[in-house]
């Protein structure tokens, strides 16, 4: 009788022993579940994340054309600029310029205005007569932005 | 539990990451960067500006711009690496009362130690403002060779950032803890660490639990600074040769050749050529001039040559003074953004006799162990369950002796897949099933793994039977495989263990070899194509004439006969455009031809037998989908 009860008791005990990896086993199986469903929600945004940037990037890579484009426009001599012929090419960086604003991409303002390094990159400093310093005297190279995020400072001259 | 930050604290740039959902990831700061400037400026308004912000108004404010804080933190005023430097620097530095140094950044003097503190304030806000969470505990990476000085001086920086520093860890052991090759039994990993500004080797010696480090060296001011401006010398003097204009003394040019010099470099990582274009450089009394070169990786390489010489050299200084021979090192580790350069790469694998482990990004990976170690002490990383990958891929010969992949490499098991496919011929009574691991598309290329009959198909034409293949691997890496005709129930299976016994040295070779070969590849497999579709469009064909060759005008008939003949005697034949050319041909005939008999069927206005043009145009279908080569169909070998 005894000996029968401990059997008994033995296996009760190695049921709720299994009742308990069963909990345990399973509670798993749902965290593990969750998890993927929360990397899965992550992953989406993660990728919407990637394709702005990828489009940003897009952007970033093209503007040093247009960058060139406008070193040419400087360069034109002054006997030159309403030869039809140039006002045609100069008709292609409207094109351009509109491509960008259409995107929202934005043209961050530079020419004497303040120096400031949330939109401004300083790559040299000018002795300039009469001007306070910190003001921006020359924009070698155009900023832009897209909404408030800088996608590229412009590069300035900076009066000393 | 809260996040624990691991930080790469570096020279020129600095990086963070943590654990999430037991992975490591890098945050990025308040402009969207993966990495930060380590500059701290302060304005002449008084405002603080520390990164990308302090770095763009440098150069109108040089003498409060504060950059390079790791090569004076800890160290001794008197320490002739600080009297060197020193000459280098824009801002001033003194000796402290105790020796020490201090920089001065507006009227005050601060200890180098709370410029960093300012880099890492800065980082914890913006890891704070990222994560959601407050953030309190970090592991910081400083250089193996750093002194008790040194390392106690980054713990200050981080504790007045406001951090409970949990440790300051090596970065070379960092690195090896992101290539979890602290586990060993025992080894020694060479880290050759190639960055911005500076270049530090460092050897490790891993046994149980703990990572020793037995030697450094390197180079303090050497580094991918130095390979563009070789190249920027490069272009300045190309174009003196060819225009005779010097532009070393035209600042705006310079500013453009800078640019260009920066971008060729990282084009040739990975192009063999790449162009320097740069139009309206300058101009002279003829007129406009532009620039335009070409620089090849070969000559890129010679010109950077002298500084990856030194490198060697000073990898070979370092194995001497550990008394090591670069045969008894196990594992080689690269770090920082200039080992890209696969000359780099190159250098170290030939003189190490290794392949370098290089998968993680150079720039990150200094951060990514930070965040491993602190995942570690945390107690995140160790509760992160382990599962492992397929190292290659697994799949079934298909007809044409084509690897058809059922679980292509890199896949978390356990996992399982399945397909269905057909037979090959008329009647085949059993299919084969050929278990095969590897990446090349043709058979013969790949490792068998197995192979089995399923047999007892009835008796069908081919395309017919659907047999479905099912690959399963179970947690313990061992692939069952099996094969079940849908038509009668019965099916057969095979138990592979140790599918995933491959060692990485050959895993990464086959990997290789399946790139290298990957044009030939797919020449051969295009042939085989190219036949499979022959073959299936004769089989039609002649199944078309033979079941309803009464309703077709003699002639078409002919013509299809003549067409048959002609691309069977070019079928088995390596030209795949003749193949290609000749199937269509007949395509376009037996098109007609089924055109008349659609035509004569619907003419006699008979209900009779629609199944003959029924299964022509079912043929039809087929015959298209087999250019997906998704009904692969098998060999019968019986």
């Amino acid at each position: 009788m005894e000996k029968k009860k401990s059997g008994k008791s033995k296996i009760k005990e190695e049921l709720e022993e299994c009742q308990k990896i069963k909990e345990e086993y399973l509670a798993n199986w749902k965290r593990e579940r969750a998890d993927f469903l929360n990397y899965k929600k992550g992953e989406t945004e993660r990728m919407e994340e990637f394709l702005k940037y990828v489009n940003v990037n897009l952007i970033l890579k093209i503007l040093p054309i247009l960058d060139n484009i406008y070193i040419a426009e400087k360069k034109i001599p002054e006997e030159l600029k309403n030869n039809q012929w140039i006002e045609g090419f100069l008709k292609i960086k409207n094109q351009f310029e509109d491509f960008l604003k259409e995107r929202g991409i934005e043209e961050i303002k530079s020419l004497g205005k303040k120096f400031d390094p949330n939109f401004h990159e300083a790559v040299e400093t000018a002795e300039t007569k009469g001007k306070e310093s910190g003001i921006i005297v020359d924009e070698i190279k155009k900023g832009y932005k897209i909404k408030d995020k800088v996608l590229r400072p412009a590069r300035v001259r900076v009066s000393k | 539990m809260a996040k624990i930050l691991g930080i790469d604290l570096g020279t020129t740039f600095s990086a963070m990451a943590v654990i999430e959902n037991g992975e490591p990831k890098i945050i990025e700061n308040r402009e969207g960067a993966r990495t930060t400037p380590s500059v701290v400026a302060l304005t002449k308004k008084g405002e603080r500006l520390v990164g990308v912000l302090a770095r763009r108004q440098q150069i109108t404010n040089p003498q409060n711009t504060i950059f390079s804080t790791k090569r004076l933190i800890g160290r001794r005023f008197s320490d002739a690496q600080i009297q060197k430097d020193k000459k280098l620097l824009p801002y001033e530095i003194r000796e402290s009362k105790d020796g020490g140094v201090e920089v001065k950044m507006g009227d005050k003097w601060h200890r180098p130690a709370e410029i960093s503190a300012m880099i890492l304030q800065k980082l914890k806000q913006d890891a704070e403002q990222k994560l959601g969470e407050k953030i309190t505990d970090a592991v910081i990476t400083c250089p193996a060779y750093f002194d008790d000085s040194q390392r106690k001086a980054t713990k200050v920086a981080g504790e007045i950032a406001g951090f409970n520093v949990k440790r300051v860890i090596n970065e070379p052991t960092a690195a090896a803890l992101a290539y979890s090759l602290t586990k060993a039994k025992s080894r020694q990993i060479v880290v050759y660490d190639f960055g911005g500004g500076t270049f530090d080797i460092s050897i490790l010696d891993v046994s149980k639990e703990t990572v020793k480090v037995i030697g450094t060296g390197g180079d303090t001011h050497l580094g991918g600074d130095d390979f563009d401006q070789k190249v920027m010398n490069w272009i300045i003097s190309e174009y003196k040769k060819e225009q005779g204009i010097d532009l070393s003394k035209d600042q705006l040019a310079l500013q453009r050749i800078k640019e260009a010099a920066e971008k060729a470099k990282i084009e040739l990582s990975t192009t063999l050529e790449t162009e320097i274009n740069l139009p309206f450089v300058t101009s002279d009394s003829s007129g406009p001039k532009h620039l335009y070169l070409k620089l090849t990786r070969a000559q890129f390489e010679n010109l950077v040559k002298e500084y990856i010489d030194k490198s060697i050299e000073l990898v070979k200084k370092t194995l001497k003074e550990t008394k090591l021979e670069p045969k008894d090192i196990e594992e080689v580790i690269l770090v920082g953004g200039q080992t890209r350069t696969p000359a780099i790469q190159e250098a170290v694998k030939n003189f190490l006799g290794k392949e370098p482990n290089k998968s993680i990004n150079p720039d990150e990976v200094v951060a990514i162990g930070a965040a491993i170690q602190a995942g570690i002490m945390g107690g995140e990383a160790k509760e992160v369950l382990l599962l492992d990958v397929t190292p290659l891929s697994l799949g079934i010969e298909t007809l044409g002796g084509v690897n058809t992949i059922l679980i292509p490499k890199n896949t978390t098991v356990p996992t399982s897949k399945k397909q269905i496919f057909s037979t090959a011929t008329d009647n085949q009574p059993s299919v084969e099933i050929h278990v095969l691991q590897g990446e090349r598309p043709m058979v013969a290329d790949n490792k068998t793994l197995g192979r089995f009959m399923l047999d007892g198909i009835p008796p069908a034409p081919r395309g017919i039977p659907q047999i479905e293949v099912a690959f399963d691997i179970d947690t313990n890496g061992i692939l069952n495989v099996s094969a079940l005709d849908k038509a009668t129930n019965k099916s057969q299976s095979i138990r592979i263990e140790a599918s995933c016994e491959i060692s990485k040295e050959e895993a990464e070779k086959m990997k290789k070899e399946a790139e290298a070969h990957t044009q030939e590849d797919k020449k051969k497999k295009e042939l085989i194509e190219a036949r499979n579709i022959a073959d299936n469009l004769i089989y039609t064909s002649e199944k078309t004439l033979r079941e309803a060759g009464d309703k077709i005008d003699q002639n078409t008939k002919k013509e299809v006969e003549g067409k048959v003949e002609e691309l069977k005697k070019v079928k088995d034949g390596d030209n795949i455009e003749e193949i290609k050319s000749k199937t269509s041909d007949l395509s376009q005939v037996i098109q007609k031809a089924g055109a008349e008999l659609y035509k004569t069927t619907q003419g006699a206005q008979k209900k009779e037998e629609p199944s003959s043009s029924a299964e022509a145009s079912e043929d039809k279908k087929k015959e298209d989908k087999g250019k997906d080569a998704e009904e692969g169909k098998y060999h019968d070998k019986s």
